[in-house]
């Protein structure tokens, strides 16, 4: 398979090759044995891009295999801290800042990254584990620019692992998509027992303040969340606009609406998902976003999808749904998602 | 919810593998499974299909749908976006399944995780349910009686799609035409729908119908040989109204 070259220029790949594909939904996922997200298989749809070579340096050269790996970990005072962390270019991890002011248990990270952006034969994983009752919010220092381009895609893929009684954020800036962009994320969850994520996303399709909308190729982001009991959710969002048929500007779709987000309260704690979800909606329902929210499968929380003209709309809906998230399962508020 | 309970029912003394089903192997039998198919596809099926809408009640109060051929494109969208690359999936993995009852609930787990609006699940596991049911007392067939019963005690979630793939398979209806009737009956539940919210006349409904024949067909050809691990249902406005709905102050359909 064209992706396996991807990864065989790394080491230490036996752990992911020996898990396999562990999307069978039936049995309950284990933090001890997660789903891993750069496990999967490529979608089919990017199988004729594989096979493109690349002009520049080779997929998986220096440079072009971002890891990232970081473990979060609660001590005896009850805070948090980052007990390991690894990455390669173009991952950085920022140190651990301790500005959430509400929440003083929390540890917070920023991803950083050296380049541009994600370039064709990028193939970048990122792990973070929150281990049991840590308290952890990671997120970027800016938007992720997915470059153009003419050959190959490019891939990123994370993974989050939430212990027992573990909470973690994943709240990152917004994904802008150059023309002709190729993009496949895979994004996987493994939750504990007592455990919570608040996993946002937003898409944007293109430099949309100079007039540059939908020239990307194709965007494919899957995202899952495994509890113990089983799947939670399968949630995919696939974008191409110059295929007739997948083209996302359709009644039903996206209609006329230019940026999707969506926030995933994801948990396996005794909440009732139905009253979150309606808090949730209530939050976003006034916003200059058309958003609202529902309750997952298996009571596994609530979920918030928000559709709007500006990417900036979106992101005070999801920066809304992160907060009251945050107040229902923590009884605390997020901090101030500004970071300039 | 227990994933480890058993069947409840004190009737549950049935073997899932025990009679085979009536199959179409002669003349008469494929007949008798037209036949058969031709009932899952009639709405006088009692599975609550006159009770559902999908979102459509609120993309016609919302004003995004206001004559027939708004309504057409969002029928289209839905089509290519969830009935083709998430239902008609469920439905063939859930045939191929049915000689193996976890194999099925499998398929109906991750259709459950799969659908994320709150209101979709519920209508899907309603309808999947009543048609179980029907089934179970009318067909005499033992495998469909011991998924009811499973689905019944909470082991399964019964999604329509699912139970209607499994019934299928038991009454010899091959696993196209399964789909394809799941797509004819989803657009006339949808249509007699549109009929009473937006007052669309009877010929307009026909040729709503008509026209999306072709989409019908090509959405269940082009999903053939999607995996069950790719289960897509990408609309997210679809999402949205079907949320918002969950909150509107009057509401003639369950969803």
């Amino acid at each position: 398979m064209a992706t396996e070259e991807a990864h065989t220029t790394d080491g230490n790949e036996a752990a992911r090759e020996g898990e396999g594909e562990t999307d069978g939904s039936a049995g309950g996922a284990d933090v001890s044995d997660p789903t891993l997200a750069h496990a999967r298989e490529l979608p089919p749809a990017f199988e004729p891009y594989a096979e493109e070579s690349l002009p520049q340096v080779g997929v998986g050269s220096p440079g072009k295999v971002g890891e990232l790996e970081a473990t979060f970990a609660a001590g005896a005072d009850g805070t948090t801290d980052l007990v390991a962390d690894y990455a390669r270019v173009p991952y950085h991890l920022s140190g651990t800042l301790g500005h959430d002011v509400d929440r003083p248990e929390f540890a917070s990270a920023y991803v950083q990254s050296p380049t541009g952006g994600v370039a064709q034969g990028d193939r970048n994983r990122m792990v973070v584990t929150a281990e049991a009752d840590a308290r952890a919010h990671v997120s970027t220092g800016s938007a992720t620019k997915v470059l153009s381009m003419d050959a190959n895609y490019g891939r990123v893929d994370a993974t989050f692992v939430v212990g027992d009684g573990a909470h973690l954020e994943y709240v990152p800036e917004q994904t802008i998509l150059h023309p002709d962009a190729r993009y496949c994320g895979e994004t996987a969850v493994t939750l504990g027992r007592d455990a919570s994520i608040v996993l946002a996303d937003v898409v944007v399709p293109g430099r949309l303040a100079r007039g540059e909308a939908f020239d990307f190729e194709r965007y494919y982001a899957r995202t899952t969340v495994d509890g113990p009991e089983g799947r939670i959710l399968a949630d995919t969002t696939h974008l191409a606009p110059g295929d007739e048929t997948e083209d996302p500007r359709r009644a039903g779709v996206l209609g006329d609406y230019a940026v999707l987000g969506t926030c995933y309260v994801a948990t396996t704690r005794d909440v009732d998902s139905g009253a979150l979800s309606d808090r949730l909606a209530e939050r976003v329902a006034d916003g200059p976003a058309r958003a609202s929210a529902s309750a997952l499968p298996r009571d596994g929380g609530a979920f918030v999808r928000a559709l709007g003209d500006r990417a900036d709309d979106v992101r005070e809906a999801l920066a809304a749904t992160w907060d009251e998230a945050s107040r229902v399962l923590l009884d605390a508020p997020a901090p101030d998602p500004r970071k300039y | 919810m227990s994933d480890a309970s058993e069947m409840t029912d004190a009737d549950a003394d049935t073997d899932p593998d025990g009679s085979s089903p009536e199959k179409g192997s002669t003349s008469a039998g494929d007949a008798r499974a037209r036949l058969a198919a031709y009932r899952l596809a009639d709405s006088f099926l009692p599975v609550g299909g006159n009770t559902v809408s999908y979102g459509l009640e609120q993309f016609v109060q919302s004003g995004a749908i206001a004559d027939g051929d708004d309504l057409c494109a969002v029928l289209e969208s839905y089509l290519r976006r969830q009935v083709g690359p998430c239902e008609t999936v469920a439905i063939r993995a859930a045939h191929d399944a049915a000689d193996d009852l976890d194999a099925v609930r499998e398929v109906d787990e991750a259709l459950r995780a799969t659908t994320l609006a709150a209101e979709f699940r519920e209508s899907a596991t309603k309808a999947g349910r009543r048609l179980l049911e029907v089934e179970a007392e009318t067909g005499d067939d033992p495998v469909v009686a011991a998924y009811e019963e499973r689905v019944a005690s909470g082991d399964a979630p019964g999604n329509y799609p699912v139970a209607l793939g499994l019934v299928a398979a038991r009454r010899g209806i091959d696993a196209e035409e399964a789909c394809l009737l799941h797509a004819h009956s989803f657009l006339t539940d949808m249509l007699g729908a549109a009929q009473r919210l937006l007052s669309l006349g009877h010929v307009t409904a026909q040729r709503t119908l008509d026209d999306l024949a072709p989409v019908a067909v090509t959405v269940v050809e082009e999903n053939a040989d999607r995996g069950i691990d790719r289960l897509e249902a990408f609309a997210p406005l679809v999402d949205v109204h079907a949320m918002e709905h969950e909150r509107a102050d009057r509401r003639l359909f369950m969803s």
